[in-house]
């Protein structure tokens, strides 16, 4: 098992932070700006699923709390769902973790994508509670799907980066508090 | 350095309660018609939305330089003293006409703006908001210029939306097609009134119409000035699309906002929410036209 430092989890959240800054002006602007109104990845769901899987450590649910939060800058959407369909997900990932594989770009993509489904079927499912109103519910999750695809696409080479930042290993991280 | 070795799925499953239960709270507590940001919220506006400013220049000069090397390529065939003149002299007719084009759109929302008695902010927007399902967009200017939460956004083609969330010198605008954002709205020609909302892409549902209304395609439709937003008479968008039913009791209609999101750069906000609006002779000549 890894162990981390404090400063080790200062670092990877600084470096995660501005790439999810960056990350966030490629949806809100420049997406935007040539044309792709409707098409707007949400990067956030992307890092959030790579401490999911990668990150076994107590303090996974802060983290998520805080990439959401940023997001929540960009986003009316908000911090608190995100965040709790990012806990909800990490937790269900602790149950498969053994069968999950990322060692090549495929298994990463369609593990990516089916937890993705996953992500997007709960958020829709809490935005329409909180709407009080179901009947939009198939549209709120169809509309995920277009970006969903993109970002399981460039899930493995987004991993790898996310790998460097956060110095994990082929094997998931281990705890380090 | 700190190091912790004490077992750690305990700390785990506290972690969890723990921001599960800010989460829940959070969720409960979360509107999305409206939001009151905090201190730290606006500090981070604050920090974040300039980069996002600064990146629409950035690729406002990319594409400036992008036309001005099709222009180059195209006149290869001229000196190299002529083209460095002319790719000069394109420049700043590239940059006059911008500016030109933009000084035009000014000055039509100014005028268009002109019977509104309330006072009025120019404002650029920023950025849309990052994810797909809300239809938010940033604007350049916020609670230094004069901008309250609620405060309704128009331009010279008609409504965008209202405030949603405002920092010193920024705010968020929930447009009209986010489906959080419900107007009041009536039908010129038949004087009908329903609500309008948000339904997919660029497109809104006008809801809550009775069957037995006889509207029609192309229909125009202002807001009612209902509900202590927006002011009445401001151009909404057009009916596109009718569907009745065999049952029930209302009607499908969807509308196609009257401002082109798609080409939104800079819109007008109207401050002081007390007062009135003089929409009196737009909304009579609309009324006219559409009976004729």
């Amino acid at each position: 098992m890894n162990k981390y430092s404090i400063k080790d989890i200062a670092l990877g959240l600084i470096k995660t932070s501005l790439l999810l800054v960056f990350m966030e002006l490629i949806s809100s602007v420049i997406f935007p700006a040539i044309g792709f109104q409707e098409f707007k990845p949400a990067f956030n769901v992307l890092i959030v699923l790579f401490l999911a899987f990668k990150l076994e450590t107590p303090g996974l649910a802060f983290l998520i709390l805080i990439f959401q939060y940023i997001h929540s800058i960009f986003s009316i959407e908000g911090w608190a769902a995100g965040t709790l369909t990012g806990i909800l997900i990490s937790l269900s990932v602790k149950y498969v973790r053994e069968m999950l594989n990322f060692s090549t770009a495929i298994s990463t993509i369609v593990v990516v994508q089916i937890f993705q489904l996953g992500w997007y079927f709960l958020i829709s499912f809490i935005i329409s509670l909180k709407m009080g109103d179901f009947s939009g519910f198939i549209g709120i999750f169809a509309n995920y799907l277009p970006e969903s695809l993109f970002l399981s696409a460039i899930s493995h080479h987004f991993f790898m980066l996310m790998d460097r930042i956060w110095k994990v290993n082929k094997k998931p991280m281990g705890a380090f508090i | 350095m700190n190091r912790f070795t004490f077992d750690s799925s305990r700390w785990k499953l506290l972690c969890n309660f723990i921001v599960i239960v800010i989460s829940l709270y959070g969720i409960a507590t979360q509107k999305f018609t409206m939001k009151k940001t905090t201190i730290f919220e606006q500090a981070l506006i604050e920090l974040l939305a300039p980069i996002q400013k600064g990146t629409m220049s950035v690729k406002d000069s990319i594409a400036q330089t992008f036309s001005r090397y099709i222009f180059i390529v195209n006149t290869r065939e001229e000196n190299e003293k002529l083209k460095s003149e002319l790719e000069e002299m394109q420049n700043k007719i590239f940059t006059l006409n911008e500016v030109q084009k933009e000084n035009e759109r000014l000055k039509q929302l100014l005028e268009f703006g002109k019977d509104i008695e309330r006072k009025k902010v120019l404002a650029q927007v920023v950025s849309w908001d990052s994810s797909n399902e809300f239809k938010v967009l940033r604007i350049n200017k916020g609670e230094n210029h004069g901008l309250k939460l609620l405060s309704p956004v128009i331009t010279q083609t008609g409504l965008v939306g209202y405030v949603y969330r405002v920092s010193p010198n920024y705010a968020d605008i929930l447009t009209i097609l986010d489906q959080n954002n419900r107007v009041d709205a009536i039908v010129t020609r038949t004087r009908t009134h329903g609500i309008l909302e948000g339904h997919s892409d660029f497109i809104c549902q006008f809801k809550y119409v009775s069957r037995t209304e006889k509207l029609e395609i192309g229909d125009t439709i202002i807001t009612a000035g209902l509900g202590e937003i927006y002011p009445k008479g401001i151009k909404v968008g057009a009916i596109s699309q009718i569907d009745k039913e065999n049952f029930g009791i209302t009607q499908k209609i969807e509308v196609t906002p009257s401002v082109d999101f798609d080409k939104l750069e800079e819109v007008v906000v109207l401050l002081d929410h007390e007062g009135r609006v003089n929409y009196k002779n737009e909304v009579m000549s609309l009324s006219v036209e559409e009976a004729q």
